[in-house]
């Protein structure tokens, strides 16, 4: 079945090859050939095994690495062309992070996390900051530095830095990875719904089976190449 | 202020013990700055204030080529039309009863009321607490003196105290204040030549002149004649390489300052690295990333540079006082007064701080904004896998080297090139450290388990697989370190050159007066060589003379004494030079060989009595009492160049074999004593030769003190920093069963480990240091050779101070270990 999505597209890849040398010779092949397209709103959920190359796709379509050849393209502007400049701009506006990790900024709060992601982007509404932390259920604890709360309460801190911006793509990696069953699966809840909410597109690289009961699609990376299930193994 | 840079700059608060050992080491490579160019600073000052208050408002100075003047010669200048005003002058050196040396003036009081109105009016003015009666003291009483202020509260002195001295007990009658602080006593003139026996001698006269160019015309045979603008020259010339000396130390000081301060940038992006992914996945450029760490530079800068000129100017207050110490002993007495406290010296400290913290965090800078965030999001992978990096970093300091040793070669005749040659050899050194640590991994395996056992041996694995945080302590350590021997071994040689050279010119079993502007009566020449058993006496005569527009000194001896007695050290040929002197022939220092590119057989030509004489060189002779150069001559030929009689000292040589050698010295110690002139052995000569040497080289010892300090805060930076970053390591070590104990155990052991490799490089970096300063870096300076002398002294404090200072750089971060240890979990963040 051929993962590409009928309406147009938020995210286009077409052919996508990310090999690693050395020494002159490909010594690993993390992508081979991806393909895949993702519309408006839509939640994709990604499984697959360590190192089938989920990571690596998810750090491409961020601007984050660059393929070794293929197309990628995020809200109709190809990657490759926009230049180092012209990602980090995409990442500022369009694109919003989720790690497995939470990779907050051990030195900000709650809120000033939360808030640069706002600056970043040169919306400087502090309001919007305190909002999105309520959204995610962190009233109160805006001012708390990350050291100070729970992995989920870490983990939400990190959605509401990612859904502030109101981004087009949401690009989440193991996001509950790090978390107990009970806070995994409030955190999907919770990042699901505020993606569909704001029409945000969702792709979520994932070994949890919770995720298919979130997810619009649901997309298996193979030795780093994707196809699309019908319903979660 | 931005989130981003907000972001940043709190871990300067999150990790205030780190933040203060950085701030600390910037502070201290601030303060060795600051400290030596305000201290050399004020003692140049003091020292061109000292020579300018001397010579107070005159335009020229009359001399003799060599030798005092005839004070008849006043008779001619008083009615030469060029004069508005002039004065005599005997200026000499008097030797106290404490051993002070102290400058004394003769002076008219009333013709140098034109030249130095403050010192004339001296024995005149109420507030010097004398009166009418003092005042006429001063013209009639031939004891009578006044005494410049600070030494007379020094000696505990007021008007009507007794100040003793080699020549006698006189009579204070006043004091002075003298703006140069230089310590002074004021004599009438008249009673000045008669208490330094020159009757009817004077040493210079001070001019105010009208027809500069009328006046030269008609006295420039047989006199020197220098305007104002070249004294100034004159003695800038001759502080010119201790000048120089004094802003290499400085720049050594910064260099292991820039280096501390790399170190420190170095762990700054360590630690933000993951940061600066986080910042990049969520869209902040490399400039605002670049712009976020510059700004904790520059707060570490200004803070560091502002601490450092505070440290900076209290130093200068002990090192003020050594400097002059060293001027006093190789050029001018001179005690310096330390620079007050002003606005600009923050703001220096500010400038350096800044210049040096971003020199130092350029490549951290490059390496922070250009990471890879893909690579930093993983985690810790920025310090791991480094050896290939090791490899392409010792790659560049193959580059630096080998540029370095091509300047050395080819373009180190100016000696700013070839400090910047020796600078660049350093660094390109300290590039390789890495590949040394990891190439030195089995040894400090070896070396750490057999200290430590298990602790032991992941204490080596830490230190090679941290090798971005270890590797530039290592590298500043080993730098500081080498600079330890490098100085050591330099001045060890030197040392060791000095009295290699001691022993061949200055073989005099008794030497008679020391100073060049002291005198040794003739008739006391005379009644020693009629002494029996004296095989021989060489009379010495030193004076500065100009050559080429350069002051150089010319000397005279007695060839045939020194022909029997001593045994010169000769750049080429050997004693049979003496023949050829004897008849009239020079000989010249290297130092002036060096300088002049002159060498045997070649010709000097010097303005004597008669107008300009040349004269032949017969050989060059290793020498170390003048930097400037050295012309050696018969005394014969001397008198018949400038008819000068002066004798400023003379050496006794006892015939090889006499049975009273004892008597016959004490004999000749107690007729000079009874003249008032200090009588020494050949060992208490050679013993105060290598005192002043000692003094000398007090700067260079205290710097080398503050590099190793500022080493010391790099090292301890570096361990805490691996403490702080490896917490998740220390969780698991805690989970597998590992005490405190241990952990502390393995902390010295990491310690240790980065002292014993910063060692064992710098032992071999500090020797090839030594031979640079040696063979570069003094040639060029001061143009004199000095024999490379291995010595195991250098090595074994240095050894000492690398296990002291790792131990101490350890404290600190084993007390973190005691107070964090037992509550550390396994956890990501």
């Amino acid at each position: 079945m051929s993962p590409l999505s009928p309406t147009s597209p938020i995210v286009r890849i077409v052919d996508l090859w990310k090999e690693y040398h050395e020494n002159g010779q490909v010594v690993t092949q993390a992508l081979r050939g991806a393909n895949l397209e993702a519309a408006p709103g839509e939640v994709l959920a990604l499984f697959g095994k360590s190192g089938s190359g989920k990571t690596t796709l998810l750090n491409m379509l961020a601007g984050l690495d660059r393929p070794t050849r293929g197309l990628i393209e995020i809200d109709g502007k190809d990657l490759e062309a926009l230049g180092e400049a012209g990602r980090t701009e995409l990442r500022r506006h369009r694109l919003g992070f989720v790690f497995q990790f939470f990779n907050l900024l051990p030195t900000l709060t709650a809120f000033e996390n939360v808030y640069l992601a706002l600056e970043l982007a040169g919306k400087l509404h502090p309001e919007a900051a305190r909002a999105a932390l309520d959204k995610v259920g962190l009233k109160g604890k805006e001012n708390r530095y990350p050291h100070e709360l729970s992995g989920g309460e870490q983990q939400r801190i990190a959605i509401a830095r990612a859904i502030v911006k109101e981004p087009a793509l949401i690009l989440a990696d193991e996001p509950t990875g790090n978390l107990d069953t009970v806070t995994g699966n409030q955190i999907l809840e919770l990042l699901t719904e505020r993606c569909r909410e704001a029409a945000m597109s969702l792709i979520m690289v994932t070994h949890t089976p919770l995720a298919c009961k979130y997810a619009d699609r649901i997309l298996t990376m193979v030795d780093g190449v994707i196809t699309e299930d019908e319903k979660c193994n | 202020m931005r989130t981003v840079t907000r972001s940043f700059l709190r871990y300067l608060y999150r990790r205030r013990s780190l933040s203060l050992l950085q701030l600390l080491g910037i502070a201290c490579g601030v303060a060795a700055v600051i400290g030596m160019a305000l201290s050399a600073k004020s003692a140049l000052s003091s020292f061109s204030q000292a020579v300018e208050f001397l010579r107070g408002k005159s335009s020229h100075t009359l001399e003799r080529l060599a030798g005092p003047l005839d004070e008849a010669i006043l008779r001619e200048i008083v009615s030469d039309p060029a004069v508005t005003s002039f004065a005599p002058v005997v200026e000499r050196r008097l030797k106290l009863a404490n051993g002070d040396l102290v400058r004394i003036l003769g002076i008219d009081p009333f013709l140098d009321r034109a030249i130095r109105p403050e010192i004339s009016r001296a024995p005149f003015e109420q507030r010097s607490g004398g009166s009418f009666e003092d005042s006429l003291a001063f013209l009639l009483d031939e004891k009578a003196i006044l005494l410049e202020e600070n030494l007379a509260r020094e000696l505990g002195l007021a008007k009507g105290g007794a100040l003793n001295t080699l020549k006698g007990r006189l009579k204070v009658i006043g004091t002075f204040p003298n703006p140069s602080g230089e310590p002074l006593i004021l004599m009438d003139i008249a009673h000045a030549q008669k208490l330094l026996e020159l009757p009817g001698k004077i040493d210079h006269v001070d001019l105010i002149l009208s027809d500069e160019g009328g006046f030269v015309s008609r006295w420039q045979e047989g006199y020197r004649i220098q305007s104002k603008r070249q004294r100034q020259e004159t003695f800038g010339a001759m502080v010119g390489a201790f000048r120089l000396n004094l802003e290499a130390l400085s720049l050594m000081a910064l260099f292991v300052s820039v280096f501390l301060i790399y170190n420190t940038a170095m762990f700054a992006v360590v630690s933000r690295r993951r940061d600066a992914g986080v910042l990049r996945s969520l869209g902040a450029s490399r400039g605002e990333v670049a712009r976020a760490f510059l700004s904790e530079i520059a707060l570490f800068g200004i803070f560091g540079g502002l601490l450092g000129s505070v440290f900076g100017f209290l130093l200068s207050r002990a090192l003020t006082d050594i400097i002059g110490g060293t001027i006093s002993s190789l050029y001018f007495f001179l005690r310096p007064t330390p620079m007050p406290w002003s606005w600009w010296i923050p703001a220096a400290g500010v400038i350096v701080g800044l210049g040096a913290s971003f020199l130092g965090s350029l490549l951290p800078l490059l390496e922070l904004s250009h990471a890879d965030p893909v690579l930093t999001l993983r985690g810790r992978s920025g310090s791991r896998g480094n050896r290939r990096r090791a490899w392409f970093v010792a790659l560049a300091g193959v580059f630096f080297l080998v540029a370095s040793i091509i300047v050395l070669a080819f373009f180190s005749k100016q000696i700013y090139v070839a400090f910047i040659g020796v600078f660049g050899f350093l660094f390109g050194l300290s590039l390789l450290t890495g590949i040394i640590m990891v190439l030195a991994e089995p040894l400090l395996r070896r070396l750490l388990g057999g200290m430590g056992k298990l602790p032991g041996r992941i204490a080596a694995g830490n230190i090679i697989q941290n090798l971005g945080r270890t590797g530039v302590a290592v590298a500043a350590f080993m730098v500081a370190l080498s600079m330890s021997i490098g100085l050591g071994s330099m001045i060890g040689s030197f040392r060791e050159s000095l009295i290699w050279w001691m022993g061949t010119q200055l073989r005099g079993d008794m030497y008679i007066s020391n100073a060049s502007d002291m005198e040794v009566p003739k008739d006391f020449y005379a009644e020693i060589r009629s002494i029996p058993g004296i095989g021989g006496v060489d009379t010495y005569r030193k004076v500065p003379v100009l050559y080429r527009g350069r002051t150089v000194h010319v000397a005279a001896i007695k060839a045939d004494v020194l022909q029997r007695f001593a045994r010169f050290g000769w750049v080429a040929g050997g004693d049979e030079h003496w023949e050829a002197v004897k008849k009239g022939d020079v000989i010249v220092s290297e130092s002036f060989a060096r300088s002049f590119g002159t060498g045997p057989g070649s010709e000097v030509t010097l303005d004597g009595v008669a107008g300009p004489v040349r004269l032949r060189i017969e050989g060059v002779f290793y020498d170390y009492s003048t930097e400037h150069g050295l012309i050696m001559m018969d005394r014969e030929t001397y008198i018949g160049l400038y008819g000068d009689r002066t004798i400023n000292s003379i050496a006794v040589f006892i015939d090889p074999g006499e049975p009273r050698r004892k008597q016959i010295l004490d004999d000749v110690r107690s007729r000079a004593l009874s003249r008032g002139l200090p009588a020494f052995t050949r060992e208490q000569f050679h013993s105060n030769i290598l005192e002043v040497f000692d003094s000398t080289f007090a700067v260079t010892r205290s710097m080398r003190v503050i590099a190793i300090v500022i080493a010391f805060f790099g090292i301890t930076g570096a361990l805490l920093t691996l403490f702080i970053e490896r917490q998740r390591d220390f969780g698991i070590l805690r989970a597998l069963g590992f005490s405190t104990g241990q952990v502390a155990g393995m902390t010295l052991l990491e310690a240790i480990g980065m002292g014993f490799v910063s060692f064992v490089f710098s032992s071999g970096v500090g020797t090839l240091l030594a031979i640079l300063l040696i063979r570069v870096i003094n040639l060029r300076s001061f143009n004199w050779t000095i024999f490379y002398y291995p010595d195991w002294q250098p090595y074994a404090l240095t050894a000492l101070t690398a296990l002291a200072a790792s131990i101490g750089a350890a404290l600190y971060p084993i007390w973190k270990v005691h107070r964090t240890y037992p509550q550390m979990q396994i956890r990501e963040e």
